[in-house]
């Protein structure tokens, strides 16, 4: 199990040798993050606890495999955990509501009898389960902090009228999210993340930061002591390598 | 799509991003349009830039392209700008909220030369700058910039930009004749940029206000202290003093950065909509998410349905007769779903059934806010409208009654129930109108009248009163047996006569009750038109424990009946006809309640004659009896069979002991002794509730025209009875209670006495039970 594991972790790095072809495991937590962010989304979550639940996802499948458990009630149940790491509590009620929805979509809404209560205590459960798998370690530093930070310097440092036409810290905020549907939140420092998908925005634009040939140090550089165009440039195309799924995925 | 952006990235990216661009995005009608366009601009200027460019981005720069090529749909759509306005940029952004940092260029340590360029490129009209003033000449001063205030925040310290102020943009301060003698170099001033010119790079400064933009016009310019430096220049200065400190480093250390509100502020500053998340995933674009499928939407649905199962099974619970279970269900119900309209309608249904009107009324009223076309709502609504407009009624708040008609007939025009109930409250009301004014008159005619013989009865009456009191200093001892014999009959008579009536008395009641529960205004009728009486002819002065009330009372009434002028009159005028307004109510009560009292009061007269002094003490002891008999009927309808008939009438009688207070109030006010009130209370109550209990309502029909018969006689009655108050205050010193029962001992005689004796024992018995 542990070697699965951490094939399904490493798996975005050993494949990225050859041509591009997501492992299995890689297209199923695509789909089943996905699942988290929609249901996310029409939970009323904010981002970082969204981020949350992805990261224990991904955590909880790097240590066990794909076949153990149903990723799904996984999802849910970090969904939920998720929501009490950040202090945005969710209601199982509605958790259930939500995803029932989407697994079946347009259907009824379900009765609250015995069937309900049997997947309320499975998501309980499952997320004891998560606990105990995660160590009780489920407090994460997430880029969404230092992503911001760093928008804000730059905008001072860029001309307002570029700034404004160009939807650079939209961009880069969505890239952020989506960077979840992939384990990219385990491999690599938050700061890191931060940087890359905001030298994605910027790229994808064509904006350049003014005078940054003169200057002695490189932005991004700036930002993190540690980081290196490599670095960068691999979260950049792991990222990218995230969205060939999507249109892959239907 | 955004066309200017497009070409900005195509600029940059080159013909290889165009030709993906096209491969990639040849179904989007928006990208074929424009890529022709789009193109020949591109293809001009960007060969030797986009050298450049390829030379330091390598393998990676064709996936990027790849990228955009493939999400340039979204990338470059309108609808991808943040909506969110950005929040302005005052600022006053404190430490708390995020990290402030030290400008960006500073960490790259770009040359001076590069910085003084972008300064004059991005410097902007309208922005604050803050500097020291370097010298000041007779045209105005020459400031040094130090630091920005708004707009964008860069590092110019080391820069020596220099600004000027002229003397026209400083405003003068009245006591200086120079305005520039205010100021002195190396002050720190703020200012607004009035004037650039980029190319010799020169800058005018104001000092007023309108230089600034609307939204920044609170900001004070002028001299400032070096604590008003904005954060980011001295977060600066820091850095310069410890250039080893990295970006990293001075952010964590912040406070800001730990601030858990950092994100949403942040996110606010930067105009991105945390509740309409961005995605550049196709299946994660959330304007594709139905309404109904978020957890809001979806549980309120589910919500309804589950309180719908309760409300069925609550109304099952219903129709088997378990009222408790079905209100358990219906009120779950609403706990589950607090506007469900079902279990409201239902719940109302069950408190109109259960007589609690007002709670149905609630219930309907808030299931017809909450779906107004809601039929059966509307129905109940109008029916429990009815039913409690009798009710009221009954109660002799007939304005209310009133009301709540028109409420009905708001609701439905062709209600027909409430149409037949208004308009015969609109009949009653004029007529006893009529009969008030009427009244009124006789009142005012006889009043005059008294007055002048009333200071001859007062001798008389002081005379009697002296002879009496030497009479009881002799026999207080044997004070229980000292009665006179009169007395005893009339009452005894009167109370057997109130037996006899009794039963039928009751019948009346209990089928007047049920009529006003079918709400059938038509066999309701008579009642109603009894209780119109009771109405328009308040009780008589019930001189009960209330007699204490405050005259807001008075002025309560007067507002609620200024319609019945004769009565205004009345209280304004106690002063000088000392005739309470108690006195003109006595007759249609007594008279109409029942015939005994007008033998009581036939008897009282004759009995006038010998000892005038216990004829108030009939009178008040009438008035109680009114007031008693409700009590005392209530009381005889207590049996289970008849509980809501038993609950109006003890409404009923709740009501009308508001009249009586009301009315008492006037003759409290003349009546100067606070003895008399307290015989009153104590003496009456007692009496009331014995002799004449259930001697309610019997003949109510005949009250009208008894009225003018026996008024003359209850208003002479009245009248002995003011004389003979007036005496009373050498008593006044006395406690309430040795008082009033030496009040008694010296007006009642013995049998009477005897009976109140029994009253109270009764009384007791009766409280008893009732407890039990």
């Amino acid at each position: 199990m542990e070697t699965v594991g951490q094939d399904s972790c490493g798996g975005a790095d050993a494949a990225r040798g050859t041509e591009w072809r997501p492992a299995p495991e890689a297209r199923v937590h695509f789909r089943v993050t996905r699942f988290i962010m929609e249901a996310g989304v029409k939970l009323g979550m904010q981002s970082i606890p969204i981020a949350t639940a992805c990261t224990i996802y991904h955590k909880f499948f790097c240590e066990i495999s794909v076949d153990a458990y149903d990723p799904y009630l996984v999802a849910m149940s970090s969904l939920y955990l998720a929501g009490k790491v950040e202090e945005q509590h969710l209601r199982t009620r509605d958790i259930i509501n939500v995803s029932n929805r989407y697994f079946h979509p347009g259907s009824e809404t379900l009765e609250l009898d015995s069937h309900f209560w049997a997947l309320r205590d499975s998501i309980v459960q499952c997320e004891l389960l998560v606990l105990r798998v995660l160590r009780f370690q489920v407090s994460f530093q997430h880029p969404h902090q230092y992503l911001l930070h760093y928008l804000i310097s730059l905008k001072n440092w860029l001309n307002r009228y570029s700034w404004q036409r160009t939807p650079i810290s939209i961009t880069a905020w969505a890239l952020l999210r989506d960077s979840y549907h992939g384990g990219l939140c385990l491999r690599f420092r938050a700061q890191h993340i931060a940087v890359a998908v905001l030298h994605l925005a910027l790229q994808a634009y064509g904006v350049e930061v003014p005078a940054e040939a003169e200057a002695e140090k490189p932005w991004w550089q700036v930002f993190s002591d540690d980081l290196t165009k490599p670095i960068i440039d691999n979260i950049v195309s792991d990222l990218i390598q995230i969205y060939t799924m999507d249109t892959e995925i239907p | 799509m955004d066309r200017d952006l497009l070409r900005q990235s195509l600029n940059y990216h080159g013909p290889s991003l165009l030709s993906l661009l096209r491969s990639e995005q040849q179904d989007n009608p928006h990208f074929r349009n424009l890529l022709g366009s789009v193109a020949e601009p591109a293809r001009g200027p960007p060969p030797q830039q986009q050298l450049q460019g390829r030379k330091e981005k390598r393998v990676d720069n064709v996936e990027i392209q790849k990228f955009i090529s493939k999400k340039a749909d979204l990338l470059f759509a309108l609808s991808w700008k943040s909506d969110a306005p950005t929040t302005s940029e005052v600022n006053e952004d404190s430490e708390d909220n995020y990290a402030v940092m030290p400008p960006l260029e500073q960490f790259m340590e770009i040359p001076s030369m590069d910085r003084r360029e972008l300064f004059f490129r991005d410097i902007e009209r309208g922005d604050i700058v803050i500097g020291r003033i370097s010298s000041i000449r007779e045209f105005g001063f020459f400031m040094v910039l130090i630091c920005l205030g708004s707009g964008i925040m860069r590092d110019i310290s080391h820069l020596e930009i220099t600004a000027l102020c002229p003397l026209r943009d400083v405003p003068s301060h009245s006591n200086h004749g120079d305005p520039l003698s205010y100021y002195q170099i190396g002050d720190i001033i703020r200012a607004g940029i009035k004037d650039i010119d980029r190319y010799h790079e020169k800058l005018a400064v104001s000092l007023y206000g309108s230089s600034l933009p609307p939204h920044l016009s609170g900001i004070k310019l002028g001299v400032i202290s070096s604590e008003e430096l904005p954060l980011y220049y001295r977060r600066s200065n820091e850095l310069n003093s410890n250039s080893l400190d990295s970006y990293e480093n001075i952010m964590q250390s912040s406070l800001g950065f730990v601030n858990p509100g950092v994100v949403e502020f942040l996110l606010g500053k930067l105009g991105i909509d945390e509740s309409n998340p961005p995605s550049l995933m196709r299946g994660l674009q959330s304007k594709n998410f139905s309404e109904d499928d978020f957890a809001s939407a979806l549980r309120k649905k589910q919500s309804a349905s589950w309180a719908l199962k309760c409300v069925k099974i609550g109304v099952d619970y219903f129709k088997v007769g378990r009222h408790v279970d079905a209100m358990n269900e219906y009120n779950k119900a609403l706990e589950i779903d607090k506007q469900n309209v079902e279990a409201l309608v239902a719940r109302g249904a069950l408190y109109a059934t259960k007589g609690s009107l007002n709670k149905a009324i609630e219930d309907f009223e808030l299931a017809l806010e909450n779906c107004p076309t809601h039929r059966n709502a509307r129905k109940y609504l109008c029916q429990t409208l009815v039913e409690r407009g009798g009710q009221l009624e009954e109660e002799e708040k007939f304005l209310n009654a009133e009301s709540y008609y028109k409420k009905a007939l708001d609701l439905d025009e062709t209600f027909k129930d409430a149409e037949d109930a208004l308009q015969k409250l609109h009949k009653y009301m004029q007529k006893s109108l009529e009969l008030r004014e009427k009244q009124a008159e006789k009142e005012e005619k006889q009043k005059t009248k008294k007055i002048e013989t009333s200071a001859e009865k007062l001798r008389k009456l002081l005379k009697e009163e002296k002879r009496l009191k030497k009479k009881r200093r002799k026999s207080t001892s044997s004070s229980s047996s000292v009665s006179s014999a009169d007395e005893s009959v009339s009452s005894s008579s009167s109370s057997s006569s109130g037996h006899k009536r009794h039963k039928k008395r009751k019948r009346n009641r209990s089928e007047s009750s049920r009529s006003s529960r079918r709400h059938s205004a038509k066999s309701s009728s008579d009642q109603i038109d009894q209780n119109r009486k009771d109405e328009w002819f308040p009780v008589p002065a019930n001189t009960s424990a209330s007699f204490l009330n405050q005259r807001e009372e008075v002025e309560k009434l007067l507002e609620k009946q200024d319609r019945v002028p004769y009565q205004k009159k009345q209280v304004k005028e106690k002063d000088r006809c000392p005739l309470s307004s108690s006195s003109v109510e006595i007759p249609d009560d007594i008279g109409g309640r029942s015939e005994e009292p007008r033998d009581f009061y036939n008897s009282s007269k004759t009995q006038a004659g010998s000892s005038k002094t216990e004829k108030p003490y009939k009178a008040e002891r009438h008035f109680s009896s009114r007031r008693d008999s409700s009590d005392s009927f209530s009381r005889n309808s207590e049996d289970k069979s008849k509980m809501s008939g038993y609950r109006k009438v003890k409404k009923d009688a709740e009501g009308r002991k508001e009249h009586y207070r009301r009315w008492e109030t006037s003759s409290v006010r003349y009546s100067t002794s606070p003895a008399s009130s307290d015989y009153s209370s104590k003496s009456v109550e007692r009496y009331k509730r014995s002799t004449y209990s259930g001697s309610r309502d019997s003949s109510r029909h005949e009250q009208r025209y008894q009225v003018s018969k026996n008024q003359g006689e209850y208003e002479r009655g009245d009248n002995d009875e003011e004389d003979v108050k007036t005496e009373v205050p050498e008593d006044d010193g006395l406690s309430s209670k040795g008082h009033s029962e030496r009040e008694v001992k010296k007006k009642l005689p013995q049998n009477l006495l005897n009976i109140f004796n029994q009253i109270a024992a009764f009384e007791k018995e009766k409280g008893n039970k009732q407890k039990n």
